[in-house]
């Protein structure tokens, strides 16, 4: 089996250890003798992201979001393309946020977003940003789970009608909104960095799985050991007192 | 005479007497008046050094270098560089009417403090020395940073000292019109490279957007670089540091050979840095070349122990330290164990996610043999070694004096790397089990 990843933006939107993610998407693909091809994509390049199975996007701060937004708006017939070939998406922060309506910058400026939710973004100033460590629980694809990361983040995003999780400690969407990301059957997106998948190998998984659904239907992973993942989950878990 | 000033002079010498030199006291005059700082009459050469890496150990070359020309200087050298501590050292140097008993004060700004206190200490000179992916969480991100330090020095008249190879720290000079600029440059040498994966901030310039075009990188997004549209990055450095050599620790300025204080590619950096700020003091070069080659670094920067065999200790804060100091430890010869304290108290940062930008994939080397993992974010760093293919090789062991006792018991030399908040705890623990080899 192969899954083909396009990591969108790689030399832009790449804040907060984001890039681990692919890391550990392909280091687990790996294990189980799935092939994972991580190929990249920045600003002006020519790629057919509907032939991808998996679509990866990070965070980036306010001046790279404004370099990219517009090569990305131009790309969105492309996008649409890609959700109906059922390829499967995993945004963090800005790629969150550029998915919904707008995202409406520190200085006031609004960038247009994809449009493809109904979620919104507004940015509050410098100095009130939701930072810190953050504790979930996540209902994916039929399981529900604890999760952990850490968030980071001026932009208050609203009107979320399906959220990835409940929050058990932080803020999530918006100030002490009480749910944090946005989950569907085929997107994924979160303010969770951490990065966000090394201490939640399930959702690690999960991702694979839905990356794999494109060609290969419902596949059944093999268990890895996660002995190391989930002793750092549970470190986290404890402190933050959401055993 | 200012009582308030006189009773933390006081505070200040009662806690020398009983051994406690500290910053108590910058803590109190703080608290009785905010405005504090403000207050002092500050010498005739004032030099704030500020950046992401490195400050430390460049303000205190300059103040030596200072010093070895003949002048009376103060300086934070502890690297005491917040509020505190920059109080602290006012008000142990200055009389009872505020004025500064010295020729010039070299202080060390942290970069969130420094747009600050920028007017209050009425600098002379800004040294900018490099703007790097930090602590985020508590840093925000970068270009907040250079954006508040834009803001200060726009009507600054004095002398602003620039990294001339770091895209981030050349934004200042755009916006500082009315100052001085002098940039610091290194040639091309033997660990310069024409591709890198290291550079994270900075590969576009900040004027157009378009990708930075580089003829070399030395280390991060430092090298030679200039944007093909609109020139950004033409300078004329005003101190150029050639004929680097590694195994001699030496380098050429203006013709002259001049000693590093230690063979890496930062120190270099820190040279030029001195050399710069001399040059715009009319001081001779030679006085730093005395300091170079006598320095010692301060605590935790490169530091030998004699544990059963050697162990050598490094302060790591942000990925670009992290790399470079790998790339210490790996040119390093010989079988070597490694121990890493990863933390995240305040001083630290929240965020641990910083390890995923750094490349400890270079720590996959055959000669390295166990890499301990400790502190309070152990498994987060074991798990990050494991995704790099060394699962056979990490060991978690939370408490660091059993760590650091492990190490010593598997008597083979040995490197330890340490957060912030680790770092002074590591090293207690260090000389007690240094003490017990002799």
């Amino acid at each position: 089996m192969q899954i083909k990843m396009l990591w969108m933006y790689h030399d832009l939107m790449d804040l907060y250890g984001d890039k681990g993610n692919t890391e550990v998407l392909r280091v687990r693909s790996a294990k189980r003798n799935i092939e994972c091809i991580v190929d990249t994509c920045s600003i002006g390049e020519q790629k057919d992201i509907s032939s991808y199975d998996l679509f990866f996007m990070g965070g980036g701060a306010d001046r790279e979001q404004n370099l990219i937004f517009e090569d990305l708006i131009s790309r969105k017939e492309d996008i649409q393309k890609a959700m109906q070939n059922k390829t499967a998406f995993l945004l963090i922060c800005g790629g969150y946020q550029l998915f919904g309506k707008y995202y409406k910058d520190q200085d006031g400026n609004i960038v247009e977003g994809l449009g493809f939710f109904d979620y919104f973004t507004e940015s509050t100033d410098r100095d009130h940003r939701c930072i810190g460590n953050i504790a979930i629980e996540a209902t994916m694809d039929g399981e529900t789970f604890k999760a952990v990361g850490f968030e980071n983040h001026g932009g208050q995003t609203r009107n979320v009608e399906t959220p990835l999780g409940k929050v058990l400690y932080g803020h999530g969407n918006t100030f002490d909104s009480g749910f944090e990301g946005f989950l569907n059957d085929q997107v994924l997106a979160t303010y969770m960095h951490g990065p966000l998948l090394p201490k939640n190998p399930k959702i690690a998984d999960k991702i694979l799985q839905r990356a794999l659904r494109k060609n290969y239907g419902d596949v059944t992973l093999a268990p890895l050991d996660d002995e190391i993942e989930y002793k750092a989950q549970e470190v986290m878990l404890k402190r933050l007192k959401v055993r | 005479m200012d009582l308030r000033l006189k009773f933390v002079q006081l505070t200040h010498k009662a806690l020398q007497k009983v051994g406690r030199g500290g910053s108590f006291h910058g803590e109190i005059a703080l608290r009785i008046d905010p405005h504090f700082i403000e207050k002092f009459k500050m010498p005739t050469t004032v030099i704030l050094v500020t950046g992401t890496n490195g400050k430390t150990t460049t303000s205190n070359l300059i103040a030596e270098s200072l010093r070895a020309s003949g002048m009376k200087v103060i300086n934070n050298r502890r690297g005491d560089n917040l509020n505190v501590g920059i109080a602290t050292l006012l008000a142990s140097n200055a009389d009872s009417d505020f004025r500064i008993q010295a020729d010039a004060a070299v202080i060390e700004v942290d970069e969130l403090t420094v747009y600050r206190q920028f007017k209050n200490l009425h600098p002379t000179h800004l040294v900018v020395t490099n703007f790097f992916r930090d602590q985020l969480d508590r840093a925000g991100e970068m270009e907040t940073i250079i954006r508040k330090i834009q803001e200060v020095t726009e009507d600054f008249e004095g002398h602003l000292i620039l990294n001339g190879d770091d895209p981030n720290v050349l934004r200042i000079a755009d916006t500082a019109k009315k100052a001085y600029v002098h940039y610091f440059s290194v040639a091309e040498n033997k660990v310069s490279v024409k591709t890198t994966d290291e550079a994270s901030e900075g590969k576009f310039c900040p004027r157009c957007g378009k990708p930075l075009v580089y003829d070399f990188y030395q280390y991060s997004h430092i090298g030679r670089f200039h944007c093909p549209y609109d020139h950004f990055g033409e300078i004329t450095p005003d101190v150029l540091v050639s004929d680097v050599d590694y195994d001699h620790e030496t380098f050429t300025y203006e013709g002259n050979q001049f000693h590093s204080f230690i063979n890496s590619i930062y120190a270099i950096y820190n040279c030029a840095c001195v050399l710069t700020v001399l040059k715009t003091m009319n001081l001779h070069p030679r006085n730093a070349n005395t300091v170079f080659e006598n320095f010692v670094l301060k605590e935790g920067r490169n530091e030998l122990y004699q544990l059963s065999k050697p162990c050598v200790i490094n302060l790591v804060k942000n990925p670009t330290g992290a790399n470079e100091v790998m790339k210490y430890i790996v040119a390093q010869e010989g079988d070597k164990n490694i121990c890493i304290f990863l933390n995240d108290n305040d001083q630290d940062g929240h965020d641990v996610s910083w390890i995923w930008d750094a490349h400890f994939e270079r720590l996959n080397q055959p000669d390295i043999h166990t890499i301990v993992c400790s502190g309070l974010r152990a498994y987060d760093m074991a798990l990050r070694l494991k995704y790099e293919g060394l699962e056979d090789r990490i060991k978690v062991i939370e408490d660091s004096k059993e760590a650091i006792h492990w190490l010593n018991e598997a008597d083979m030399p040995s490197h330890v790397i340490a957060t912030y908040t680790a770092l002074h705890a590591t090293r207690a623990i260090l000389k007690k089990e240094e003490e017990s080899c002799r």
